[in-house]
């Protein structure tokens, strides 16, 4: 499953937040979108995942339109795993993974046992099946979200949305739900915080600021010295690990004011 | 006063599953029937057990040796006056309960419950116009009932016109247009009555606001009956679409279903379920609040099991309260809405307390 971009804007409250963006994540890609906090990365995701609707250009996912699919059928194609799911009422695990299976199911057609099997299967993906009927809001955040994963996989779509997906959670959860992701055959965007995080796991990454595409390539291209100044305005040292070739961004405390000019 | 199985929901983790659901639905079920069959041998006339069920099995099969009771006094009370009446009961509770639960599903606020989108305040409007100023009187012997449920279906009309006003609708929306549509009716509604110096009128708009299912009758109680029926089926199978609400409008779009529509149809469908109810019996509050909370405690928010078993538990629930505002005070009826409220409100606290469930606050 491709998606691709091109030229979307997007306005909240009047702003433009999105400012005519192309980009594209070729099948089984695992792109990243990187940017400092406000420039955009969200609003773009959510003019993806159809929650905004974009005030220009077009989504496409392989050759459809996003706007001429129905939101189930962009749901069979398509699963997002967003900032931050909190529900006020209880629901078990199970049953919130079940709701994976929405967009496959009509209004009055009943789970079947093959439903039953793909939660299961889900849950097994995420190491979660010992969970199944906890109560979902008395999970700690990292298990709720390795469940809102569990139910984007249940989607079975060929194309994953992650907003933020690691906030909330301890390494060893970022590394696992990255490590998950990268591993199946799907086409990933993400949109990330944790510039190392980018560098392990992207094929390809955009680069967002103030709205704007401002850099894309692979992380070898993107994350050098002076672009990440210019971007996040952070001083970094960038690391190649001579063995296994691996990227690693340390980031330098900020000099005093001025005093270096 | 439930007739539940006295299962205790010990464990804050565990929720019962769906074929305990289901067997508790069919328990339930069971226990309606056998509510009615045992209800009606209560109240303030005595009649024997057997002349009741005489009565009963007459009308149902005509057999030729159970003509004496075919009429007179003791076949009036039973068939026209305590079977409709615990007939409307068990319609009403299972309305309210249905609607209680959809409803706290459409705003996404457990603190939801059937009249909340003004329809409280513009049922009481129609009945203080009706009983006041005499408007639809041509509308015959009920013609309260029809006023108030006329009115009631305006205001939610005007609470989901109100909230797509400017952006679209949202479950905040919803709950402040319903609050301000409230407002508005009740003002006129207390405009009307503090002009009016009738106050025979005023002691017959507050009874009728305390809800009372005396005005039963086998005509009204097939259509009152049938809707409840019908909207309690149809609700049914919009349990996913009802739990995808409980996730708010962005989740559900990446899950496939814009809420929108369906939020718009499931409040029609609930305004009309309820203006029956209003039509029937007037105002009983707490019902179809607390029978919700009740279920959700049982068995988690899935409403592809709380749907069914808050219908059935709130038919159970109401005939037995009627049966109790019958017989608690000798001679007098007291009004069924002030016996739910006094039953309900202390149930409702010690839930609050217990608090071993969500109850759609933080965790």
């Amino acid at each position: 499953m491709e998606l691709r971009c091109d030229g979307v804007s997007a306005a909240l409250g009047g702003a433009d937040i999105v400012k005519e963006i192309s980009m594209r994540a070729s099948a089984n890609a695992f792109v990243g979108i990187i940017g400092p906090n406000g420039s955009g990365k969200s609003t773009l995701l959510k003019c993806i995942y159809r929650v905004l609707k974009p005030s220009g250009g077009t989504i496409y996912l392989d050759d459809s339109p996003l706007g001429a699919l129905s939101y189930k059928e962009s749901a069979r194609k398509m699963a997002v795993v967003a900032q931050h799911n909190y529900y006020n009422f209880d629901f078990t695990v199970r049953e919130v993974v079940m709701m994976g299976r929405a967009p496959h199911k009509k209004q009055m057609e009943r789970d079947n046992a093959e439903d039953v099997e793909i939660v299961s299967d889900a849950l097994r993906q995420v190491d979660m099946e010992a969970y199944g009927d906890r109560i979902f809001s008395t999970l700690s955040g990292g298990e709720q979200q390795r469940i809102i994963l569990a139910r984007a996989l249940a989607q079975r779509t060929r194309c994953l949305i992650l907003d933020e997906p690691t906030n909330h959670l301890d390494v060893k959860y970022q590394l696992q739900l990255l490590s998950l992701v990268k591993r199946m055959e799907l086409t990933v965007v993400t949109a990330l915080h944790d510039l190392n995080m980018a560098a392990m796991y992207c094929d390809y990454i955009y680069v967002l600021k103030n709205g704007r595409l401002c850099g894309s390539g692979t992380p070898q291209d993107i994350l050098r010295r002076d672009f990440l100044k210019e971007v996040f305005d952070v001083d970094v040292k960038i690391i190649r690990d001579a063995q296994s070739g691996m990227l690693h961004i340390l980031y330098l405390p900020p000099r005093p004011d001025k005093t270096e000019a | 006063m439930e007739n539940h199985p006295a299962k205790k929901n010990s464990a804050k983790e565990a929720r019962w599953g769906t074929p305990v659901s289901i067997g508790v639905s069919l328990a339930l079920l069971a226990a309606v029937v056998v509510s009615v069959v045992t209800a009606v041998t209560i109240g303030s006339t005595h009649i024997s057990v057997k002349d009741v069920y005489s009565v009963i099995l007459y009308e149902l099969f005509h057999p030729d040796e159970l003509s004496p009771y075919a009429q007179g006094a003791v076949h009036d009370v039973v068939w026209l006056i305590r079977l409709p009446r615990l007939v409307l009961a068990a319609a009403v509770g299972a309305g309210l309960s249905v609607c209680g639960t959809v409803m706290q599903a459409v705003v996404k606020n457990s603190l939801a419950d059937p009249y909340i989108l003004g329809v409280s305040s513009g049922a009481s409007f129609g009945a203080t116009l009706a009983i006041m100023l005499g408007v639809g009187a041509a509308l015959g012997r009920n013609f309260v009932g029809i006023v108030a449920f006329l009115c009631a279906l305006g205001a939610s009309a005007l609470v989901m016109m109100i909230s797509n006003l400017g952006t679209r609708s949202n479950p905040v929306k919803l709950l402040l247009s319903g609050m301000a549509i409230s407002a508005v009716f009740s003002a006129f509604s207390s405009f009307i009555v503090y002009l009016s110096d009738d106050m025979e009128g005023i002691k017959n708009i507050t009874y009728w606001l305390m809800g009372s299912l005396a005005g039963a009758a086998w005509s009204s109680n097939a259509v009152v009956l049938s809707v409840v029926l019908v909207g309690t089926l149809f609700f049914m199978t919009q349990y996913r679409t009802l739990n995808l609400m409980l996730l708010g409008d962005e989740v559900s779009i990446t899950l496939g279903t814009n809420l929108h529509r369906y939020r718009q149809a499931y409040m029609l469908a609930t305004s009309l379920i309820i203006g029956f109810v209003v039509y029937s019996s007037g105002m009983i509050g707490f019902v179809g609040l607390i029978i919700p909370h009740f279920m959700r405690m049982l068995f988690g928010s899935d409403h592809k099991k709380i749907l069914p078993t808050a219908a059935l538990t709130g038919a159970i629930f109401l005939i037995w309260a009627d049966v109790l505002s019958r017989i608690i005070i000798p001679h007098t009826e007291l009004p069924i809405g002030i016996l739910v409220s006094m039953v309900g409100a202390p149930c409702f606290v010690y839930l609050l307390v217990r608090r071993s469930y969500g109850f759609g606050g933080d965790n």
